[in-house]
Formats: C-alpha cells, sequence, structure tokens
C-alpha cells in the first residue's frame, strides 16, 4: 500500500483511527498498520487518540501529489473535471433538496417528497460513473471511488437513508467531498481558488 | 361577460372597485391615491380582462389596446412626460395584480419604453450614465422575466410593443405550474386572475437626493414604536429588496434629506391608521420629491407581535378582539423557548452578514484553524469554527464546533450541507476577509438571520407570569376568551395545550380551566370558537 494513499486518506478524513482508515481504504487491516506504524516513526503521521497528519506529512503528500499530476494527461483530466463540475451542481440543488423542503429543515415525514428527490440520485449516478472513469484512466487510484459510491447507493436503496448526506461516515455526499478535492488536487487547483470561482461550492 | 366598468381602470383613487377586481397592488394605489398620498399614476387591466385573455389572447389585447393607449395619453399627461420618444420620455412599470399574491407570478418589470431615442432622449436631460445603467436595467430585467432568461430571443426594440409583450406575459404568468400549485394547494379560486397594474417610472437611481427604500412604521423585530427601514441613495426599488448591495439605515435619509422624511413618516402613520396595522412600505425619492410605491401589513417576529398588539389597542386602532388575534399561540410557544431576543441581537456589534444555512444561535471562541479548534474542543471550549471554505478535512473540526462560519459558499455549498447534517447553525458567504477578522474573538452566530455578532450573547425566554407584555395579553384574554385559563383554582385541569384539549374543553362547556399556559389556551379558545362562527379572518 502506497504512503500517497495513506497520507492522504489520512489527510481527508482529518482524524480517524487505524480501524476506519483500514475500513475506507477497503485494506487488509495488518498492511495499513504496518504502514501507519513506518509514517508515524518518521514524523509524517502524528498518532494519539486519533491519527491526523503533521506539517512535514502534508508537506511530503502534496510533493507526492505533485509528482503523481506530473505523469497524467492534464487536458484530459482536465476535461474530466469540466464535466464533473456539471454535474456537481446538480447534485449540491438534490442534496439541499434533501435537507431543505419549501426552505425549512425536511423531516423527513413526506414519503412522496423524499422519494422523488432521491430518484434523481439515480441519474448523478449514471452521470459521474464515466466521468470517474475517465479520470481513472489518468489517476489508476481514484477508482476506490467509484466502488464507494456505488456501496453508499446500495445502502440508500435499501432503505438506509442515512449513507445519503451523513459525515464521517462514507456516505455517498462524504465520498463526492472527497472525490471533488481529489479532482481540484489534480488539476492542480485550490479548493479557495475554486470556491472563489463558485465551483467548489 | 358584460362587465359594469371597463376593462382598464384608472387609478386616480376614484377606481371604485374591489380587490378582486382591481388586484391588491392596484386597489392599494387606488387608495393611496384617493387619501392624497404621492403615488406615481397609473391605471390597471382588471382581473376580468384575464379571464378573456385565456379565451383568446391577441383578440384580447386587440380589443382592448385602444383603452391601453388611451390610458398611456393619461399617464403622459399626469407626469408631461411622453411614452417612446423624447423630449422628457416615459418609462413604466409593468406588473401583476393577483387578489391574492402567489408564487410563480411574473412579479415586475421596470423602466419599460426604452429604443435608442429615448436612451439619447434620457442622457440629454440627465446623464450618458444614467440612461445607460436605465436601459441595461430593462434589457436584463425584460429578458430575465418576460423572456423566461431565453438569450436567444430578442428584447423588442418597439417600445409599444415591449408593453404589449409585457402584458402578454403577466397574463400567461397566471396559468404558470407553479402558480397553478399553490393555487391548488391553498384552494384558491381558478378563475379569479391577476390585474396588470402600468405605474409611470420614478427613478431612484436619477441624480442627486434620489434613491429608494423601505420603511416599516414600527420597528418589526423589537416592535419598539420607531421607524425602522432602509435606505439606498441611487438605487432603485430591487437593489433593496434583493439585498444585493450595501443599504444604510433610515436615519440616514433623515440627515440627507429631513423634509423628506419627515412627509415619509406621516405618510407611514396614515397608512398605519387606515390599515390598522404596521405597514412595510416601499419608496422612491426622486430629485427631492417622495413617492410612495406599495405598502403591505409588515411581517413581525413573535416578540413584535405581542408588542405591537398592545401598542396598536392602547392606542386606539384596534379593540380587545383584533388584539388577540394578532397573536398567535405559535408566537407565544416561541417566546417561551429561550433565544436571542431581538433587542439583545441588535444591540450587539455586526461582525460578519451571510446566508443562513442552518438555523440556530450559538457563541463560542472563533478559530479559523481545524487542528487549534479540535484541540480546543477537547478542552470544552465552545468553539466556532471559521475558514474561507471547507475542505473534507474541515468535517472534524466542523462536529467538533458549536458553530460555522466561512468566507466563500452559498446555501448548497459542502459548509452548509455538512452544517445542516450535524445541526450546527451556521452562516455561510459572509465574503473575503472575515476568517482574519474573526480569528480569535468571541462571537456570537445566528443561522436564522445570517449573522455574526461580537461577544456571547444570552439567550432567553419569556415567562407567561413574569413578561408584563404576556401578563397584559392573558388579562385581556380572560375578559373576552369563551373559556378562561388560570394557572391555579379549583376549575378543570386540562392535561397540555393542545388544540383537541381546547376543543374538548369547550364542548364540555367549561368556563374556566387550570392550563400549563393560560395565554396560550385562551388565543386556542379564541380561534377556535370563531373558526367555528365562521368569523375566522379571510
Amino acid at each position: 500500500m502506497s504512503e500517497l494513499t495513506v497520507l492522504q486518506a489520512v489527510r481527508l478524513k482529518g482524524r480517524v483511527n487505524e480501524a476506519e482508515l483500514a475500513a475506507t481504504l477497503y485494506e487488509d487491516p495488518a498492511g495499513v498498520a504496518s504502514t501507519i506504524a513506518q509514517l508515524t516513526e518518521v514524523g509524517l503521521l502524528v498518532a494519539g487518540k486519533t491519527l491526523r497528519i503533521s506539517p512535514d506529512g502534508r508537506g511530503r503528500l502534496n510533493a507526492l501529489l505533485a509528482q503523481e499530476r506530473s505523469g497524467i494527461d492534464q487536458d484530459a483530466l482536465a476535461a474530466a473535471y469540466d464535466d464533473f463540475r456539471a454535474v456537481n451542481a446538480g447534485f449540491k440543488a438534490l442534496v439541499a433538496d434533501w435537507q431543505l423542503k419549501d426552505g425549512q429543515p425536511n423531516a423527513h415525514d413526506d414519503a412522496g417528497y423524499d422519494a422523488a428527490v432521491l430518484a434523481r440520485l439515480d441519474d448523478v449516478h449514471h452521470r459521474v460513473s464515466p466521468i470517474i472513469a475517465a479520470a481513472t484512466a489518468q489517476l489508476p487510484r481514484l477508482d476506490i471511488y467509484a466502488d464507494k459510491l456505488a456501496a453508499a447507493l446500495e445502502k440508500i436503496k435499501a432503505g438506509d437513508t442515512a449513507w445519503f448526506t451523513r459525515p464521517i461516515i462514507d456516505s455517498y455526499h462524504t465520498v463526492w467531498f472527497e472525490l471533488h478535492e481529489e479532482l481540484i488536487v489534480a488539476s492542480g487547483l485550490s479548493r479557495e481558488e475554486e470556491a472563489k470561482a463558485g465551483h467548489a461550492q | 361577460m358584460g362587465a359594469k366598468h371597463p376593462p382598464v381602470m384608472l387609478l386616480d383613487g376614484n377606481a371604485g372597485l374591489p380587490r378582486e377586481t382591481l388586484g391588491n397592488k392596484g386597489y392599494g394605489i387606488d387608495a393611496m391615491r384617493g387619501h392624497g398620498l404621492p403615488v406615481p399614476p397609473a391605471f390597471c387591466l382588471t382581473t376580468e380582462v384575464c379571464a378573456q385573455f385565456f379565451a383568446d389572447p391577441q383578440r384580447c389585447l386587440d380589443g382592448i389596446w385602444d383603452e391601453v393607449r388611451e390610458k398611456m395619453g393619461w399617464l403622459e399627461r399626469q407626469t408631461s412626460r411622453t411614452f417612446g420618444r423624447g423630449p422628457r420620455p416615459l418609462l413604466v412599470s409593468v406588473r401583476s395584480g393577483a387578489a391574492q399574491s402567489m408564487p410563480g407570478m411574473l412579479d415586475t418589470v421596470l423602466d419599460l419604453g426604452m429604443d435608442d431615442a429615448v436612451e439619447d432622449a434620457l442622457a440629454a436631460v440627465s446623464s450618458a450614465e444614467f440612461a445607460a445603467d436605465t436601459r441595461s436595467r430593462f434589457v436584463h430585467m425584460y429578458r430575465r422575466i418576460v423572456l423566461g432568461g431565453e438569450e436567444s430571443v430578442e428584447v423588442p426594440v418597439d417600445p409599444w410593443a415591449q408593453l404589449r409583450g409585457a402584458i402578454e406575459a403577466v397574463f400567461s404568468s397566471w396559468n404558470s405550474p407553479r402558480a397553478i400549485a399553490y393555487r391548488r394547494h391553498h384552494g384558491l379560486d381558478e378563475s379569479a386572475g391577476t390585474a396588470v397594474v402600468v405605474q409611470a417610472m420614478v427613478f431612484g437611481n436619477f441624480a442627486d437626493d434620489s434613491g429608494t427604500g423601505v420603511l416599516f412604521s414600527r420597528n418589526p423585530m423589537t416592535g419598539a414604536d420607531e421607524p425602522f427601514g432602509e435606505w439606498l441613495p441611487g438605487g432603485q426599488g430591487e437593489d433593496v429588496v434583493s439585498g444585493s448591495v450595501d443599504v444604510e439605515p433610515i436615519a440616514a435619509l433623515r440627515d440627507e434629506q429631513p423634509d423628506v422624511y419627515d412627509e415619509l413618516m406621516v405618510a407611514a402613520r396614515m397608512l398605519e391608521r387606515l390599515g390598522a396595522d404596521v405597514q412595510d412600505i416601499e419608496f422612491t425619492v426622486e430629485e427631492g420629491t417622495l413617492w410612495l410605491l406599495q405598502t403591505r401589513v409588515a411581517r413581525r417576529s413573535a416578540q413584535a407581535a405581542v408588542r405591537l398588539a398592545l401598542q396598536l389597542r392602547q392606542e386606539g386602532l384596534i379593540d380587545d378582539a383584533a388584539a388577540l388575534r394578532r397573536v398567535s399561540a405559535a408566537h407565544v410557544e416561541t417566546l417561551l423557548l429561550p433565544s436571542l431576543q431581538p433587542e439583545t441581537r441588535l444591540a450587539a456589534p455586526l461582525l460578519a452578514k451571510g446566508l443562513p444555512a442552518c438555523p440556530g444561535v450559538v457563541s463560542g471562541t472563533a478559530y479559523t484553524d481545524v487542528d487549534e479548534a479540535l484541540d480546543a474542543a477537547d478542552e470544552d471550549e465552545d468553539v466556532i469554527l471559521v475558514r474561507a471554505a471547507t475542505s473534507p478535512d474541515d468535517v472534524q473540526g466542523m462536529i467538533a464546533a458549536r458553530g460555522i462560519v466561512t468566507e466563500i459558499g452559498g446555501a448548497t455549498s459542502h459548509a452548509a450541507v455538512v452544517s445542516r447534517e450535524i445541526g450546527r447553525p451556521a452562516v455561510v458567504g459572509c465574503g473575503a476577509g472575515v476568517v482574519e477578522a474573526l480569528a480569535g474573538r468571541l462571537i456570537t452566530v445566528d443561522g436564522a438571520e445570517g449573522e455574526v455578532r461580537e461577544g456571547i450573547l444570552e439567550l432567553t425566554a419569556w415567562s407567561e407570569t413574569d413578561s408584563p407584555d404576556l401578563a397584559e395579553l392573558a388579562d385581556i384574554a380572560r375578559r373576552i376568551s369563551p373559556i378562561r385559563a388560570h394557572t391555579s383554582g379549583d376549575y378543570p385541569v386540562l392535561e397540555n395545550t393542545s388544540e383537541a384539549a381546547v376543543a374538548d374543553a369547550l364542548t364540555a362547556g367549561f368556563t374556566d380551566v387550570i392550563s400549563p399556559h393560560p395565554l396560550i389556551t385562551m388565543l386556542t379558545a379564541l380561534r377556535l370558537s370563531a373558526d367555528s362562527k365562521g368569523l375566522a379572518d379571510v
């Protein structure tokens, strides 16, 4: 398991324990534990009640990401990110409709309304899947996002709607949020720049 | 249909027709003119025309067009201006005006009557800048509202075609899907139709001594008997309503144009007396002349609802029963919960303003670094996380924080989504520089108002026994409510304040009961008995 994968996962989660990290990476806990031990040893991760990335680790991660970017077809990735931004707008509107109904917090007491909103998620999923495939052609490690989105969607469809927007767990929104961050970084941009340009809202 | 009055009516104070025919706006304009208030001249196509329009749009408009031209001539004479040409061009606004306002209806098109020659003439009597600004406002608004944002369709060049297009669009919007859905939901009459109001424009963006504003005849948040509102020098009406620019408090108008301010206060008092309630008034000042554009009953906070009901009763504008109708059980329930009282809120300096993303009021220290925020929260400190925009790795910090503030981002931003999910009051999109400005300060985040204020502001609740205003209202209620409710005594006991419990007590013929919240019980009893007599407000 690569140093980049682990550092990036810890960074995206902010603070995370070993078991959660192994789960989100779909990796064997023993292998994750040994990588964590090495990275903690050299001061790139800080282990406490939870794991987090150190300033050195952040520097190392940024260098690894820059190196990774240098080997890809930037135009192809930029095109994938462009497509993502278009779907992102629709997804964010969908999330807002899920959380708010007539401008008030959605009490989720109107099954018809909720079902109509969730039905739109299928379309979003259909549209984002080829975009992830295109990005994965450049950065193979991004393929895990397709699996994680599909897993969240399956749980939502089975009736466990917490997997739509709940933070911390790998809900559809959590995975989407992280994927968005990956695409921003892979395009050599920052979230602040993207937010100011109105794309990371 | 054989209408007993013309399809196009002057709103000169003598129209003498009901709201159902003139529409709410048209009726209001006619009434204000009738009382000698300064309202720009206007006429309206009545709601009856709307039905004819749907039978055959072009034939309907052809049939009334001579009358429209004739009434436009009246506007020209009233304003000493001319439509579609100089040297002093007349521009008009076109508005919808159903008897009841509803979403989905075309609202307002301003500055209509514009072509190259009109722009030149406007430039000659004012400035090239004003003329160009007005034209660009018109084109944008016409495209957005009348043409539905369609970029491929040209805005008509001919002012008369603009007028006809706008009237057609207003009528058509009566049957927009949103309007139909709204009427169905609220059981409103499908055949009522909308009127169309055509009114001479006045310009707040004209030159010196011009501007536009909104005045509440009394403070709608605290209920204090003091004028409250906003003034935007050099602005047009939609600038204030949209909240897209910074406005000044109404006191700025008093300093800039004291005579206009005094005239506005007198008009506000008159409108208050006529409506027997606090008014929300849109006005424009054009070169030192005051014009009233619209007035309506002001929306208000629960605090203001109680205080204003008592004030207006004290002043003899309303009787006991009306005062009690102005306060709902929901208002009292809101007041009994701890909340940020409006006077506390308004007394604290405003540090930042953004979009309300998740409601609630929380206080703490502003942290701008997630790790520091997490450490502080671990030490049981009350943390407010303030970030430019939020990234995935901020989520832990958001959860540890009591509230969230961002510089960038709208109502669907990641920060907004996560804050709602975890129930942390949040204000987003406060603008650049907020992180730096707030770092390390003690602040209060008001997620309902979209505000960040200085200091740790205390939340307090009213009490039915200890708050004089509620006690006074309860005394009044005991005089006229079909059920007198008390906190103690030898009477039947109501378990709760639910409508069902009150209805049962009424059916049982109780005249006195013990209730956990006597005022709420009596307000409910008054409403139920009014409903059953068919006397509810309509």
